[in-house]
């Protein structure tokens, strides 16, 4: 409703605002607010009650309506003063990114295709079935020289068919259950316990069934993934690798750190962890500063550590070590996690090689608070770290 | 849309009949307040702890004059504990009454799944509630519950009805309002807060703190409160564990009332720190160096604030 306005007047009015609320829309949406349509139409609804020339008012409705999250106050709060006070310089980025996307969907689907055909034509040599058996024989002994190799010094053939691996060999280690029950008034079998207990009431038997059920235990995994430098190799794969396993781990965080550390979970859910990292990385990489391990696990341990973590949880973190930080500050941090959770497990690729000795400075003031010090740089330690962490879990 | 007539008139409205109670909103807050009674869509508050989320339920609840019910959260809460549940053991001794009665064998039991044997726990208490207004309904730290529940009350709050089989379903006669309340200790799923009106609450600007320990600490000094304020807004700014919330700064000023300080000086403050701080490593970080400057800082407060960390436009 707006004060002062002929009846034609207020529909044309109200027209042209409803036009400029769903580009309004459009432009949150492209600028990766999650936002929805359901939202959209409640914000319409509540023109009805407020004075929309308000602006006040109206800044209070759209957020309450179309924001569901904190993090993302700030940046709409943004776009709405741009939007509102600039419409033109707000609606060309978003023309402009629309664009450059479709750029690189481009590329990356050409890129794509050239791989898949190396990958199939791989498989299709040779026509008879000798050939046949010989080629699955060499197939499976290249798959026992792949699982050794490092995935830093990895092709990209050879990084593909590593993936494939990872989920052939994560489908065998399928939904963990917990061997504790709990009471489960869905029936499945009967508890003794409990009847025994409850019966003490009464004198026959047989009156309360009490029922229990296995408890599927979720226990909250934390990833801080060092990206500096050939790090950045390593982490991919393990986040990967992780997320293969994410059947069994519905809570799980992943963060990356280099200079600076950032969360990443919630891109993951819509991204690759390639096109994640590539996000964040003016974020994380300071290449002035170098890796700060220590900074980085304080920013954790001030900004999350709260939230994430509880008495079950096992954190991983995984770097080669190398810190151009503050030695106290790491001391003091590695504390702190360790004091915090269940396990703390720290992954150095850097642990392949056969005389690797943890001296510098940053592994060795890890190592006392670390419960796990574990290999990473190829698919078997990936696959005997499945191991470790499912007696972990238990 | 909610029928029936509109629980505020306006949100100057709400803001007023809220202050009256001691409860100072600001007008982004009031205004989600009003769109959520008029939309019939619940309020999803989240914010740090201590900064008057379950107390705005409990404050809108004296304004409307109607029942406050409240489902505290926590991890196992289940579905059972939630809605209802059957009387088992009455029901029991129901039965074995009737047969000592020597009630025809048909007969027996007949009765045991109604309404007088079911325990009837918060939400099934919300959607049955009577009378002229409607009841609020607080669902307190849904953080703490897990995603089973979180989909479990999605279903609830769209249709506000609960079917139990045994006596069918049962329909709200008037829509509860709808308060729900994180602590952010993990992310809610989009679905549940899509259905909400969202509001992040912040700790308090000065100027807002000051309103509120005037009206919820009555006979205080201006020159105190404003210190008290000051000292806050900058203790806030330190890193510390757990940042105290509004409840502390109350609780400190009735303190000081109470040793009938008239401003603060380093001994006093040492002396009532453990009403601000909780934490033994909080208070050891402040103890040591900065105690004294802080202080002093808090002393020069003028009429301007300092800083402010609200990520929203101030509108106080």
């Amino acid at each position: 409703m707006v004060a002062n306005l002929t009846t034609q007047a207020q529909v044309r009015y109200e027209k042209i605002l409803l036009d400029q609320v769903v580009l309004f829309f459009r432009v949150l949406h492209e600028a990766g607010l999650a936002v929805n349509s359901a939202n959209l139409i409640d914000l319409c609804r509540c023109f009805e009650f407020i004075d929309i020339s308000n602006r006040e008012d109206f800044h209070a409705t759209a957020r309450a309506t179309l924001v569901s999250n904190q993090a993302d106050i700030e940046r709409f709060d943004e776009l709405f003063m741009q939007f509102w006070q600039q419409p033109d310089k707000v609606l060309l980025s978003a023309e402009k990114k629309d664009a450059s996307d479709n750029l690189d969907g481009e590329e990356e689907k050409d890129s794509q295709e050239k791989m898949q055909k190396q990958l199939q034509s791989d498989d299709e040599e040779g026509g008879d079935q000798a050939a046949h058996e010989t080629l699955s024989e060499l197939a499976y002994s290249a798959d026992e020289v792949l699982m050794q190799k490092d995935l830093s010094e990895m092709s990209a053939i050879e990084v593909e068919r590593a993936r494939q691996m990872i989920k052939e060999f994560v489908a065998i280690i399928a939904n963990y259950k917990s061997r504790r029950y709990v009471a489960d008034k869905k029936r499945a079998r009967l508890d003794f316990r409990r009847m025994m207990r409850r019966n003490a009431l009464f004198e026959q038997m047989g009156l309360n069934m009490a029922y229990k059920a296995r408890r599927i235990k979720k226990t909250k995994l934390v990833l801080l993934c060092d990206v500096s430098g050939s790090m950045e190799r390593y982490s991919t794969f393990f986040i990967e690798f992780i997320y293969a396993l994410k059947a069994e781990l519905p809570d799980l965080e992943v963060a990356v750190f280099s200079t600076r550390m950032t969360m990443i979970t919630e891109l993951l859910k819509a991204k690759t962890v390639e096109e994640s990292l590539a996000q964040v990385s003016a974020q994380v990489h300071d290449w002035a500063g170098g890796t700060n391990i220590g900074g980085c696990l304080r920013e954790f341990n001030d900004r999350f550590a709260r939230e994430m973590l509880h008495s079950r949880s096992v954190v991983i973190i995984l770097s080669d070590g190398w810190d151009r930080g503050d030695a106290y500050l790491m001391r003091e941090e590695m504390e702190h996690l360790h004091s915090r959770v269940h396990k703390l497990m720290w992954l150095n690729p850097l642990l392949g090689g056969s005389d690797y000795q943890p001296i510098c400075r940053g592994m060795q003031t890890a190592l006392p608070y670390l419960d796990y010090f574990l290999p990473v740089h190829n698919l078997e330690s990936l696959a005997e770290l499945a191991r470790t962490l499912r007696t972990i879990w238990r | 849309m909610r029928g029936g007539n509109p629980l505020f008139n306006s949100i100057e409205d709400i803001e007023k009949k809220f202050a009256d109670q001691g409860y100072i909103t600001d007008r982004m807050l009031a205004t989600t307040v009003y769109l959520s009674t008029v939309l019939g869509k619940p309020i999803f508050l989240e914010g740090e702890p201590g900064v008057g989320k379950t107390e705005i339920a409990k404050v809108m609840s004296t304004v409307l004059g109607s029942e406050l019910i409240r489902l505290q959260c926590y991890e196992g809460l289940d579905t059972h504990t939630a809605m209802y549940e059957w009387n088992y053991p009455r029901q029991m001794l129901e039965v074995r009454l009737q047969e000592a009665r020597g009630i025809e064998k048909e007969q027996i039991g007949r009765n045991i799944f109604s309404e007088e044997f079911l325990l009837k726990r918060p939400l099934l208490s919300a959607i049955q509630a009577e009378g002229e207004v409607p009841p609020v309904l607080l669902i307190d730290e849904i953080d703490r519950s897990d995603e089973e529940f979180e989909a479990f009350l999605l279903e609830i709050l769209s249709d506000f009805q609960i079917t139990i089989p045994e006596i069918g379903t049962i329909k709200s006669k008037l829509r509860p309002v709808v308060v729900l309340t994180s602590n952010r200790t993990r992310e809610l799923h989009d679905a549940l807060k899509r259905r909400c009106l969202y509001h992040w609450i912040d700790y308090p600007s000065f100027q807002k703190e000051m309103r509120i320990v005037a009206a919820r600490v009555p006979g205080i000094k201006e020159r105190l409160s404003r210190q008290v304020c000051r000292f806050m807004e900058l203790i806030r700014e330190e890193d510390l564990y757990k940042r105290p919330g509004i409840a502390e700064t109350i609780d400190w000023a009735r303190a000081l009332l109470s040793l009938s300080a008239d401003e603060l000086d380093p001994d006093v403050v040492y002396a009532t720190l453990g009403c601000i701080l909780k934490f033994k490593g909080d208070m050891e970080k402040v103890q040591e160096a900065n105690l004294r400057q802080l202080v002093d800082r808090a002393l020069l407060t003028g009429e301007t604030s300092g800083s402010s960390y609200s990520a929203g436009p101030q509108s106080d």
